[in-house]
């Protein structure tokens, strides 16, 4: 049996870069493609079973639930803010009110004594959905200027019954 | 003073490696970046904006997620004052949702047996011009199947 020879190139071996370099130009272009660049988003967690009231709760809480009612004029704008039967007011500076509304009931942020308090929100039917949100996150709680963390006020939020449209 | 051109018989090679090195480097950041979880994001929802809204810590283990919004031309103004679902690629009025939603609990259901529904987070992403009531109306019906939890969306807005 004869030995086996290695051809002798002489030179560099070329591998052909070419099928590679088309592989991965149409991987980039397909990722180029599929992308969407979209602002991050968050939630709110809102728990919601059916029939659920505040009257229902066997026990009698501590500190009664706030109540939270938003007025809108007929264009689906804000006209009143009211923080059960106080008047807040309408504007940025109202929901900056129902905030320290909502602080001082609680106390101080993680108070164990009013971690089940409940905030209520009833809402007109006409109302920009963008209110009840910065509603929402004016009762969740604020960002502490200075270490930028959630400073948590309520975690439960619910929904009072929906209203019937001004024009029924 | 006469230029001599010199005689090359080969075929000249240009370099590709930096092209390649640039364009690895290219596709690995798509790949980082691209998201696919955001699929069933609808772009013509225009969410509002909040500082509190931030990327939830744990993801729900099933969810639902519910676009509701306004039918838009190209430059965003509204062609309808009836808020719309969209859903499967289709549109339905919040009134005609209800067996979409049946039918969601029955895949639901099918998939991950009775109760699984107990499990599942409807995540609203409602538009910030759809009225309220329009929204409390989809989460009534949304109760009336039997979901419990639910999530408000909102973009998070930076200070």
């Amino acid at each position: 049996m004869g030995s086996k020879r290695r051809p002798d190139t002489g030179g560099k071996v070329d591998v052909p870069m070419a099928p590679m370099i088309d592989i991965v130009f149409q991987l980039l272009i397909f990722f180029m493609l599929q992308l969407k660049i979209m602002a991050p988003e968050g939630n709110f967690d809102i728990n919601m079973p059916l029939g659920q009231s505040s009257q229902q709760s066997s026990d009698a809480p501590l500190v009664p639930d706030i109540k939270i009612k938003l007025i809108s004029d007929d264009n689906g704008n804000l006209a009143q803010l009211k923080f059960g039967e106080r008047n807040l007011g309408v504007g940025d500076g109202a929901f900056e009110a129902l905030g320290a509304e909502v602080l001082k009931i609680i106390g101080t942020p993680g108070n164990p004594a009013t971690k089940d308090i409940e905030v209520e929100i009833d809402a007109d039917y006409e109302l920009h959905y963008e209110y009840v949100i910065k509603a929402v996150s004016h009762c969740t709680g604020k960002i502490d200027p200075q270490t930028k963390q959630l400073v948590r006020y309520v975690e439960k939020i619910k929904f009072a019954p929906p209203r019937l449209p001004k024009n029924s | 003073m006469a230029k001599r051109r010199l005689n090359h018989t080969s075929v000249i090679e240009p370099d590709m490696t930096p092209m390649i090195d640039i364009v690895f480097q290219l596709l690995t950041f798509f790949m980082v970046v691209i998201n696919f979880e955001n699929t069933k994001a609808d772009e013509r929802v225009k969410l509002p904006k909040d500082l509190l809204a931030k990327p939830p810590e744990v993801k729900p283990a099933e969810e639902l997620v519910l676009n509701v919004g306004f039918d838009r031309d190209l430059s965003g103004r509204k062609l309808s004052e009836e808020p719309i679902v969209f859903y499967a690629g289709d549109k339905f009025t919040i009134n005609n949702f209800g067996p979409l939603l049946e039918q969601e609990k029955r895949l639901a259901e099918a998939k991950g047996g009775k109760g699984a529904i107990d499990e599942t987070t409807v995540i609203l992403r409602a538009d910030s011009e759809v009225p309220t009531g329009k929204v409390q109306e989809l989460i009534r019906k949304c109760q009336e199947i039997g979901y419990t939890k639910f999530s408000l969306k909102a973009i998070s807005e930076e200070k």
